[in-house]
């Protein structure tokens, strides 16, 4: 059984006069000790679809939809209560505004000891300090980072105090969200290399939203491409970057450059997002997409299983079938 | 620390010595003079004006009249008014109670009342309550003080009779001991309410907007990711950070306490500094005036740091070294 697993999720947007379709029809399935990237422009729904798991979104102005099935539990019909018993223990997430992740005017220390009593009420300050210590050294921070300030660190050390924070209670879903994209290329791929390590130590299963192919590329099992909400292509990292089957994935391919190999031209995808408040008939990328048919401007594609591989699939009319 | 300390009040003592130099260069500038007001309006003595003006230094000019003041000032003494012949000291002294009875109260209370509601209020965010507070504290925060001070005498003093119209003591009664100091709580109740309506929706809004602010933050999402109890980011997480510009606006009321209740005091016939201060001015009482300066200008200075220190405690991105 997967340990996440997304079957239809819709999550919309609720604003005065329209609905904002930020996901839809979203199945994605991750296994227990997997990895798996999440990658679009921006605006594609991926922070979205990460907090719509989490149950952070507001609830006042979102909508949520579909099932959401952690070890078989359905995150979205538990109660506040048991999803907080969840939080953290299991489910744990590093935002990509590590600066303002934690309070200004309380101690980064004295705040990881409150989030170690959430689940641990009657822990003694000194079994916190130590296991405190013993992240930060994973880290590579300093022991003394726990009297210091949130302002007092600089953004790399905050992204590295938000990452132990989020290892606190060793859980087994741990979601970055933009996590490393503001740090510089030696720390994102120093803190990179602990994640990795620290998931086959500790048995996490990870989530990784960003923009940046090449992160995936180096760190992913998987790999899961959205457009405008939807799914374009799922699958090994390996299989679809070297043989991307979405014409989007083979556009947001091309706008990357290549370290070795061949010196190609870069080529972004012309054209923007679709207006997400309007229904789209057809494939949401068809009026970006150089091989658009008069089909693909009406039906819908449904995701389609590539080259016999179980868990390789993409939405695409031009792929598989025809 | 205390060297930060003992800046501020060295510059604070900068302060006041500038802000008495152009108070009492600008009063003495000013139309009107206080012994032409002395000798009488029907037949002035000009030989009696001109000793009035050698008694009271006020033929020599004014940086030389400056200096002499600042002379007396260091020996502590601030003259003698013009009008009533008492000394300046003796006449602020008297007032200076009063005037605290009644600002200060108003100001704690204000800032009680308005900041627990305030929280409250965004706490329920968008609920009735908060809607019905909201639009009370529109129409209070735009009603004049002493429109408002005026329809209290009529309500309640005029007409139901529960209070005294005006004054602080009821000077027929002669009460002595506790039944003195129930007089005087009896005589401060309007004015103290009329002031405590229109000062409460400022403190109101600062703290409702400030607790909202802080709500939408990014690390109340991190927090109520870690699963931890609602009350507690509230109490712990929310309330702290939103409490600073409540102590900014708090320490900008306090100081305009000695000067800031003109209006009301002058409403309610209330013996204080207020209207020590208007009385002065219509009667060009120089000393009088300069001496309410200095210690107003003392006031807002010394106010002024307490806050700043304050703050230094409650927010450690602000450090005095």
């Amino acid at each position: 059984m997967a340990l996440l697993e997304l079957k239809n999720v819709n999550v919309r947007y609720i604003m005065k006069d329209k609905k904002v379709h930020a996901c839809q029809h979203v199945s994605l399935e991750i296994e227990e000790q997997d990895s798996i990237g999440i990658v679009g422009e921006s605006g594609s729904g991926k922070s979205t679809l990460a907090s719509a798991v989490l149950r952070l979104l507001p609830q006042r102005i979102t909508q949520v939809d579909g099932e959401i099935l952690y070890n078989g539990k359905d995150l979205l019909k538990l109660t506040k209560d048991e999803m907080d018993a969840l939080r953290w223990t299991d489910l744990s997430i590093v935002f990509q505004k590590s600066m303002s992740a934690l309070s200004p005017v309380h101690k980064v220390g004295a705040q990881m000891e409150d989030v170690y009593r959430v689940h641990f009420p009657n822990a003694q300050k000194e079994e916190i300090k130590q296991r405190v210590y013993d992240l930060f050294k994973v880290v590579n921070l300093s022991d003394r980072v726990y009297e210091l300030y949130p302002h007092e660190l600089s953004g790399g050390m905050m992204q590295r105090v938000s990452i132990a924070l989020s290892l606190l209670h060793n859980p087994r879903l741990l979601v970055l969200d933009e996590a490393t994209t503001a740090l510089d290329v030696v720390t994102q791929s120093q803190i990179l290399r602990e994640i990795m390590s620290l998931e086959q130590n500790l048995n996490v299963t990870r989530i990784m939203i960003t923009h940046d192919v090449s992160v995936v590329a180096s760190t992913c099992k998987k790999i899961a491409v959205m457009y405008a909400g939807r799914l374009m292509e799922s699958g090994e990292t390996k299989d679809v970057l070297v043989n991307p089957q979405h014409p989007y994935t083979q556009g947001l391919l091309k706008s990357f450059p290549s370290f070795k190999g061949a010196k190609n031209d870069l080529r972004g995808i012309p054209g923007s997002l679709p207006d997400l408040s309007q229904e789209i008939p057809g494939c949401v990328f068809a009026p970006r997409c150089p091989f658009a048919t008069e089909k693909c401007r009406t039906v819908e594609p449904e995701l389609k299983t590539v080259n016999g591989k179980g868990n390789w699939k993409v939405a695409c009319h031009k792929v598989g079938g025809e | 620390m205390k060297r930060y300390i003992g800046k501020r009040a060295l510059s604070g003592l900068l302060v006041v010595l500038l802000s008495v130099c152009f108070n009492f260069t600008l009063i003495r500038l000013a139309p009107g003079d206080p012994i032409r007001i002395m000798a009488g309006t029907d037949n002035p003595n000009e030989e009696m004006i001109e000793a009035l003006q050698q008694k009271y230094g006020l033929d020599k000019s004014i940086p030389e009249q400056f200096v002499m003041f600042l002379g007396n000032v260091a020996k502590g003494d601030l003259g003698y008014s013009y009008i009533s012949d008492e000394s300046v000291i003796k006449l602020i002294g008297e007032k200076i109670g009063p005037t605290l009875a009644l600002s200060l109260t108003a100001v704690l209370l204000s800032v009680t009342f308005g900041t627990l509601i305030g929280i409250y209020a965004a706490r329920k965010n968008g609920s009735r309550f908060d809607r019905f507070v909201c639009s009370i504290s529109y129409v209070f925060d735009a009603t004049p003080g002493f429109w408002l001070g005026l329809m209290m005498i009529l309500i309640f003093a005029s007409s139901l009779k529960w209070f005294p119209t005006s004054g602080m003591v009821n000077l027929r009664a002669n009460y002595k001991g506790f039944a003195y100091f129930a007089d005087v709580c009896r005589h401060l109740v309007l004015p103290i309410s009329t002031m405590v309506l229109t000062q409460t929706p400022y403190y109101f809004r600062i703290a409702r907007s400030s607790v909202l602010q802080v709500m939408s933050e990014d690390f109340i999402t991190t927090f109520k990711a870690t699963g931890m109890k609602e009350s507690r980011i509230f109490n712990k997480y929310v309330l702290r950070n939103a409490i600073l510009p409540t102590v900014t606006v708090l320490g900008m009321s306090l100081a305009f306490l000695l000067s800031g209740s003109v209006l009301i005091e002058t409403v309610f016939a209330w013996p204080g500094m207020g209207r020590l201060m208007f009385s002065s001015i219509s009667k060009r009482d120089y000393p009088v005036l300069t001496g309410i300066y200095l210690v107003t200008s003392v006031v807002i200075c010394i106010a002024m740091i307490l806050v700043d220190i304050l703050y230094g405690f409650i927010d450690p991105r602000i450090r005095y070294d």
